[in-house]
């Protein structure tokens, strides 16, 4: 392996190794379903029937993806790109909800009532993540030669 | 790329069951289909009241008004904040009109998150003339659970 391929090895791993964590940092969803529900309704994007199983699913995915992510290399591309796709509607959720005007928190990382009302920073640190996942892809195509 | 495929599906599929054994085993389990359209802030965005959390709340300069029993506003209530129990709205009603005259925020409040009472409130309000009204959906206990200030 050159040099240069161990420096994107290095780059894909580090950047799995944040996307995990922030997926993981959002752990609070396992544990107070009722109040994620509560979040993903006052998004007002789903039909209600809808509310609750995306509830239930959501966190178990990320999690699933991070597990992916730190533990399994060979799935580590899908995981990728599963990332990917989560972290783009949870943009687009919040720009859409922020144009419509909102006094409500995402509910990414807490549910504490006292959680500030989201804001386009929230949409700024999800461009980041994507272009860290983004990175991982490339590091990845990259190391391999 | 077929491949990449097949293993996003796997991953979506051992997610999708660990979530539905792990809502059958969880303590704070939620039903798979719940009505939100009868949930209290669906009631107040459909009757146009405007509704807020508790970190918008503690920034408000409005007036607050409890809708919770009068035993219940002795123990403690947010500053300021006038008592108008439900089943007692219409003792107040000159207080209540006179707020609505001057068209200043009024934000209403009752125990928690499942309580409909300062809802029901602020559609009595809304049938004299009030528009300028929010409704504080987090209620009195997070208030006072998160460190919000009680005058007692």
């Amino acid at each position: 392996m050159t040099r240069d391929q161990k420096i994107y090895r290095f780059a894909h791993w580090l950047a799995c190794f944040i996307v995990a964590a922030t997926f993981l940092s959002g752990y609070h969803k396992l544990l107070r379903p009722d109040d994620f529900a509560l979040a993903v309704y006052r998004f007002h994007l789903l039909p209600d029937v809808w509310v609750n199983p995306v509830a239930i699913y959501l966190p178990w995915l990320e999690v699933g993806v991070a597990f992916c992510l730190l533990f399994v290399p060979r799935v580590r591309v899908a995981a990728l790109w599963i990332a990917l796709a989560l972290l783009v509607l949870f943009t687009g959720g919040i720009a859409v909800n922020l144009i419509r005007g909102t006094a409500f928190g995402c509910g990414c990382f807490g549910a504490s009532p006292a959680a500030k009302p989201m804001e386009w920073m929230n949409v700024a640190r999800n461009g980041a993540l994507v272009l860290l996942v983004f990175l991982a892809l490339y590091g990845k195509r990259k190391s391999a030669g | 790329m077929g491949t990449t495929l097949k293993r996003a599906g796997m991953i979506l599929l051992v997610s999708g069951v660990v979530a539905v054994v792990a809502n059958t085993v969880h303590p704070r389990r939620i039903p798979w289909v719940q009505s939100w359209s009868n949930h209290v802030e669906a009631r107040a965005r459909e009757a146009g009241v405007r509704v807020m959390p508790l970190s918008v709340a503690l920034e408000a300069r409005a007036r607050f008004v409890d809708a919770r029993p009068r035993e219940e506003f002795e123990r403690g209530r947010i500053p300021a904040a006038l008592s108008v129990p439900l089943g007692e709205w219409e003792d107040a009603f000159a207080l209540l009109a006179d707020l609505v005259e001057s068209n200043g925020p009024m934000v209403l409040y009752c125990g928690n998150r499942d309580c409909d009472d300062a809802l029901l409130l602020a559609l009595e309000i809304q049938t004299f003339g009030g528009t300028n009204l929010f409704l504080y959906s987090d209620g009195f206990e997070a208030w006072e659970e998160h460190g919000g200030p009680v005058e007692r």
